[in-house]
Order: structure tokens, then sequence, then C-alpha cells
């Protein structure tokens, strides 16, 4: 497998001001040393609580958010700096599909001004080929053409995050970065929109990076997971690592907190959990350093990276 | 042609046909237009003012491309004062003589327009410094912001006054130019901290995983954002300006002789004489302000409310 894209290292840092000048007192280290590569044509999903920083990671690649450090390399070319990536025309690669389907069209612009934006900043089409191109993309997330004429408002949720899909893949990019694209909506209508964009994902070739906070939904969507804490990752895998032996209390833990419904063992099931949240109370301060953030990652298989403390990495990959 | 394309595509993309497929339409919000017209209905009062400001608003651009330039520039001292109705000068005529119906159409057309030309400099530089202010924020929003608060504790009538007694070749345009410097901060203001929130949207970032620059991103997606309260802040302010030429006007720093303003009518009731013994001569125009600003603000009021759904009446 060719691998698309490779981030090493990559560090933002958002500044806390205070004070009476206002002046820098400190950061938020919203995603510190994360490093991973994304393979052509494969899913990888990104889990973490709420503030852990997978969405900064997401729009630092697409090129939204501006990189304290690190690298970000495309096909072996550093696309950090934005002067590059409009040189190279980077998002006609690499596009983005929203969390808030409603926000995320402009509710002035008509269905077909809001595909069509893409295609004439990047290809240069004429009206007609231009117009064939946004049928043909409608036609691809299961909309009518009459949806062109109309406003974002007139669509359903599910319909509406289509509409965003068909943007993101109408420049045929080798990459989309998905932010949350089903946590805005109701669950049927999530499986409808999952499915969906996994047959896109198999048809077209593309690469996803999957941002999500729902384990089952990433489960559902994604071969390689990585789990995010604090701005760092704790774990990488595949999808049997994570589940199936999970590493790191964290991942102990978000894993434990997955709704069951099993009345016969509820109350083993409740124990369970209690066991795991106190074994994560009582090894806290172990798996995290002193200023409460995770440990660089080691591998413990040739597919699987667990964060360790430094001084027992045969213990955790013993386990 | 269209439609052997329609098929081709239709053949070129099959295999891909999804299994989902929904009706297309499922809500309709009430169009701008219908919501404005419900406004009205709900609120006599604007109602009334609307009509009214039409019938005036037309009157007096037709009426006012019949009336020779001689009738308001030519003194005729014998008719001086004439009470309304006498020799059919149906308002009576002002101190030179001159018939009043006729100067206040000619009047009332100088200062709309005047205002009317205020307003759209004022929008036009208010929306542009909005815009570029709020969408890049940081250091150039902070420079721009401190150069308005600055502009904004200046009196600026005292300014004016001082600017159209300095300028050399000065004519209706210097005066709009002159009072136009002073009318777009506010609408800055207001312009700015509205795209501060649109900018933080989604659809701004989409727009720029599109490939479109910060000039297309601000003139063709935030800017029709933001077109109801362009409206409703332009005819707020066109009430304002009108208010603004007719002090200046009336002051006696604001259009030149020889071109008749509402201002300098009302001025005339500064002779005492006048003022107490000659109300036909100063009381219709200052009527005619009073009408056009309040019923300016009533239908701004109905335009606001259509633009925030949540101060709606109906």
């Amino acid at each position: 497998m060719t691998v698309l894209m490779e981030i090493k290292d990559l560090k933002v840092h958002y500044p806390i001001r205070s004070g009476f000048w206002n002046r820098i007192t400190d950061y938020v280290y919203a995603a510190d040393g994360i490093s991973f590569t994304i393979e052509a044509g494969k899913t990888y999903g990104l889990v973490g609580e709420s503030g852990s920083g997978k969405s900064t990671i997401g729009k630092a690649i697409v090129g939204l958010e501006k990189i304290t450090s690190g690298q970000i390399l495309f096909n072996g070319e550093d696309v950090s700096k934005p002067s590059v990536r409009r040189k190279m025309k980077y998002n006609k690669d690499v596009q983005m599909i929203f969390q808030d389907s409603l926000s995320s069209l402009n509710p002035k612009k008509t269905i077909y001004q809001i595909i069509a934006e893409p295609i004439r900043n990047f290809d240069k089409m004429d009206k007609e080929s231009e117009k064939q191109r946004v049928i043909q993309l409608l036609d691809i997330v299961g909309l009518s053409k009459n949806a062109m004429f109309q406003y974002p408002h007139q669509f359903s949720g599910g319909q509406r995050q289509r509409i965003g899909i068909a943007r993101a893949i109408a420049t045929n990019p080798k990459l989309i970065i998905a932010d949350e694209p089903v946590s805005a909506l109701d669950l049927s209508i999530q499986a409808q929109v999952l499915n969906f964009m996994k047959r896109i994902q198999k048809e077209l070739g593309i690469s996803f990076l999957f941002i999500s906070h729902d384990l089952g939904v990433v489960r559902h969507m994604t071969k390689n997971i990585a789990i995010m804490h604090l701005g760092r990752f704790v774990e990488l895998g595949t999808r049997e690592d994570i589940y199936n032996n999970p590493q790191h209390i964290y991942t102990k833990r978000l894993l434990s907190a997955i709704p069951q419904i099993d009345i016969a063992n509820r109350d083993a099931n409740k124990a369970k959990r209690a066991q795991v949240e106190a074994e994560y109370q009582e090894k806290r301060s172990h798996f995290y350093d002193q200023d409460g953030l995770a440990y660089p990652m080691h591998q413990i298989s040739d597919t699987h990276w667990v964060s360790t403390p430094p001084t027992n990495i045969s213990e955790g990959a013993g386990k | 042609m269209s439609e052997k394309n329609e098929t081709q595509v239709q053949q070129s993309v099959q295999g891909k046909v999804p299994e989902i497929k929904d009706g297309a339409v499922i809500v309709e919000t009430p169009s701008t237009w219908r919501t404005i017209k419900r406004e009205f209905l709900k609120d006599k009062v604007a109602l009334v003012s609307a009509i009214i400001l039409a019938v005036v608003f037309v009157t007096v651009i037709i009426w006012a491309f019949f009336i020779p330039r001689s009738a308001v520039t030519n003194v005729n001292i014998i008719d001086q004062y004439l009470t309304p109705g006498t020799q059919g000068h149906l308002l009576g005529t002002d101190e030179q003589g001159r018939d009043q119906v006729k100067m206040l159409i000619a009047s009332a057309r100088n200062s709309l327009m005047i205002a009317f030309m205020i307003s759209i400099i004022g929008q036009f530089f208010g929306v542009i410094v909005g815009l570029i202010t709020g969408y890049f924020r940081g250091i150039v929003d902070t420079i721009i912001m401190r150069v308005i608060d600055f502009w904004i504790v200046l009196p600026f009538l005292m300014i004016i006054i001082v600017l159209v007694s300095i300028v050399p070749k000065y004519n209706e345009w210097t005066l709009i130019w002159i009072i136009g410097l002073f009318a777009w901060q506010g609408t800055t203001r207001l312009i700015r901290s509205k795209v501060l929130s649109e900018a933080d949207r989604d659809y701004v970032r989409a727009s720029k995983t599109s490939g479109s620059s910060n000039f297309m991103i601000m003139f063709r997606e935030i800017l029709p954002n933001l077109a109801s309260l362009i409206i409703v802040d332009t005819t707020l302010n066109f009430a304002g300006n009108i208010g603004i030429e007719t002090t200046l006007s009336f002051l006696g720093f604001g259009l030149p002789n020889g071109t008749p303003s509402l201002g300098t009518m009302v001025s005339a009731a500064t002779d005492p004489t006048v003022l107490a013994t000659k109300p036909y001569v100063w009381v219709p125009p200052v009527i005619f302000i009073i009408v056009i600003c309040v019923g300016i603000s009533f239908v701004g009021q109905v335009f606001r409310r259509a633009a925030d759904a949540r101060q709606r009446l109906g």
C-alpha cells in the first residue's frame, strides 16, 4: 500500500492570554506530538472524548488550523505552509465533511452553487460539463436533480449531510476528513449515511479519516483506530487490537463505557465497569506523567502501539 | 440536446445509483417578502406609513421634474409672504415671493436625494470595512476598531461645519461626501459584529477548503447573509441622514445658495416675526420632515422585525 499522508510530530497549541497586558501566559495543548500515516484507500478512526483534540487534528490536516510545529507530508511533500497548499491545489485532494450539516451549507446559496464551488475553483470546466458533474454528484448521493435549485433549509438532516458529502467528493479527492459526520443525526439516519459513506469509499477508493467519539460507529466504519486523550495518542492499532486487546487504561475505560443491553448479566457488567474505573483511577499516575499527559507510544506488535510509561514497557506489552 | 446528455449521465453512473431516494422538499420556510408582508399587515401604523411614504416619494420625484429652476431662484418681492390660497399659491409664498408648494417639492427632492446618497455612501464603506475587520480579526480588527472609536468621539457636526466652510469649490456633492465621512462608523460596528459570528460558521470553513479566496468568501458567501441587516440599517440611517442634512441647512452650512432644501425653508422661522405671525411659511416643511422621518422609522422597524425572528409580531 502506498503512503498517502504522513504526519510527523504534529503540534497545535493555542495561546492563553491573561493579565493586564494580555500577554501569553500559557498554552492549550490541543494536539501535542501526533504522528501517524494514512495509506491510500484506507479508513482511519480517530476516537477520543470532547476536547481531546481530535477535531483539531482534522482541521490541521485539511488546512483550517495553523500548526505550531511538526510536518504534514502529502505524497512526500510538506504541506504545512498555506502558500504551498495553494500552489499545489492541496484541497482538491484533501476535503472535509463537517459535523453540523446545516451550518456547513450557506443558507443563501442553492445546492447547485454549493456543490459547484470546489469544481469551479479547482477543475476549470465549461458551464455545461459543470452542470453535468453536479447532476452526477447529486445522483451519487441519491438526490434528484431538482435539488439543484433548492436551498439547504428545504432538506432534512440526512439529506443535507449527503449534500455535504457530494461537495466533498466533487473534485475526486484522495483523502476526506470526516469530522463527526453523523453525531448530529438520529440513529436511523446515521446508519443510512454511514453505509453510504462506506460504499462511496469503496467505489471511489478514497481514504477517510473518521473522527468520532462514538466507538460503535468507528468500529463499523474503520479498520485502523487511534485513541486520543488530552491532545496525545494513547493507543493505535487495528480494530481487533483495540477492541479485543486494549492495553491502555483509558482505552479500557472508553470501551467499558459502551452501553450494553444485557439484562441477565446486568450486575456483572456493572461490577466490571466499576472495576475498570477503579483500575483507571488507581493506575492513573502510572500511565500519565506528572503533568497528567500521556507518555509517548511504543510498538508492542506489528500493528499495535500503546502509550506506556518509559520504565516498564515490557510489563505493558506482556499483559 | 440536454435530454440526450441526461441519458448519457444516467448511463455513466449506472451501478452507482444508490438505494436511498427520498422526496425533495421537506420544509418550506416563508420567503423574506412574505414575512415582510405579514409584518406590515400586523402593524397598521407601519402599513399606513409605507403607503404615505410611497405616495410622497413618487409625487416628489415626478413633480420635481416639472418645476423649472427659475421657480425656486427668481425673486419677486411684490408677492412676498402671500397667505395660503391667494393668487393661486396653495401654501402661500415665502420671503422672496416664491410659491411654497413648488419650493417644498424641489426642497424635498434635494433633501431626500442627499440623504439617500449619504446612506448609500455610508453603507458602502461601512459594509466593506465591517466585512474586512470582522473577517480577518486580529491586528487588522484592533487597528480599524480603535480608529473608528476615535472617529466616533469626534464632534462630527462641528467638523462638518468647518470642512464646509473651508472647501473652495462647494456644491451638493461636496456636502454629500463630507457628511458621508461620518456616516459609516456605526454601520461598520454593526456589520463587524454580525460578520464575527458568521465567519465562525462551518460554511465559511467549507468555502476555504473548497479553494475560495478570502475576497470571494467575504463578498460571495458572507455578504448575502447580511442582506436583511443591511436593508434595516440603510432604512433607519436614511431617516437619520435627512435630519443631519436639514440641521446643517438650517444652520446655514448645508446646501449652497440657490439649491433649496427643507432645512433652509425651516430656517425662515429664525425671523421672530415669521415665527410668530406667519406660521404658513415654516410649518409645511416641518410637518413634511416629521412625517417622512417618523414614517421611515416605522417601516424600518418592520424590516427589523422581519429580519429577526425573535421580534416578529406575526
